[in-house]
């Protein structure tokens, strides 16, 4: 198995840690109102899992894009974003029609990854903030 | 009567997914101009290569999720829309009876 680019491996991870906490909150806010059923849970489980995965395979094939050749670069990618998005539907629709997965649960996770990119520059902010005295403090060693 | 409209509204609910889907079209080909151009960046530039990759991959979910809204559309008017709609056709014979 070839070795995961650590780029994409951070990105991922980033990604996953908000699928994770968001999942979690739509758990709590689906109990609170009184309609979780394990449909729930395994619901948000396929949701999540198809987030992370499709987030995962674009990474992987933005950072092949990138290493290699530059022709046909834009047909590579276009056709992974097809393969992408039949597989999610694919895993949504097997998950709600074989598995009786409750819809919501299973489609909202899907938007679970745009979020955490809206808080990325958010996240960028405070890391550079609490990076910055450290290296100002190297200086004035 | 009641069956052909089912029919109808089924067959409609079938046809609003299909076009919704449409929506995955534009993300694809604005991905790929995207990804295209970050390769002519890093051939500029092979040292900003990690900084490259990681705004394109974001860029990338970014023009992704409006694809990903047509997909959550037409997930609910296949799974969830014939449920509720046909719950309304009934409610109105009913009514009309």
């Amino acid at each position: 198995m070839a070795k995961l680019d650590p780029t994409v491996r951070k990105e991922t991870e980033y990604i996953a840690v908000w699928v994770i906490a968001l999942s979690l909150l739509m758990e709590a806010v689906f109990l609170l109102i009184g309609k979780w059923t394990p449909a729930v849970l395994w619901g948000n489980l396929a949701g999540a899992a198809a987030a992370v995965g499709n987030y995962l395979l674009l990474g992987i094939t933005v950072a092949k894009a990138a290493s290699g050749p530059a022709d046909k670069v834009a047909l590579r990618v276009r056709s992974s974003m097809t393969a992408r998005m039949l597989g999610t539907a694919a895993v949504c629709a097997l998950a709600i029609g074989l598995f009786h997965t409750d819809v919501y649960a299973t489609v909202i996770p899907l938007l679970f990854p745009r979020v955490g990119i809206a808080f990325r520059p958010l996240v960028d902010r405070k890391r550079g903030k609490t990076e910055a005295p450290s290296e100002g403090s190297d200086l004035l060693d | 009567m009641v069956e052909l409209a089912m029919g109808i509204m089924l067959g409609l609910c079938g046809v609003g997914a299909g076009i919704a889907l449409i929506a995955g079209i534009g993300p694809g080909i604005g991905e790929g101009q995207a990804v295209a151009a970050a390769c002519e960046a890093i051939g500029r530039q092979p040292e900003a290569k990690s900084d490259v990759t990681s705004t394109m991959i974001m860029g990338c979910a970014i023009a992704e999720t409006t694809g990903l809204y047509g997909l959550i559309i037409g997930i609910l008017l296949i799974f969830v829309a014939p449920g509720i709609f046909s719950g309304v056709l009934k409610d109105t014979v009913l009514a009309l009876k």
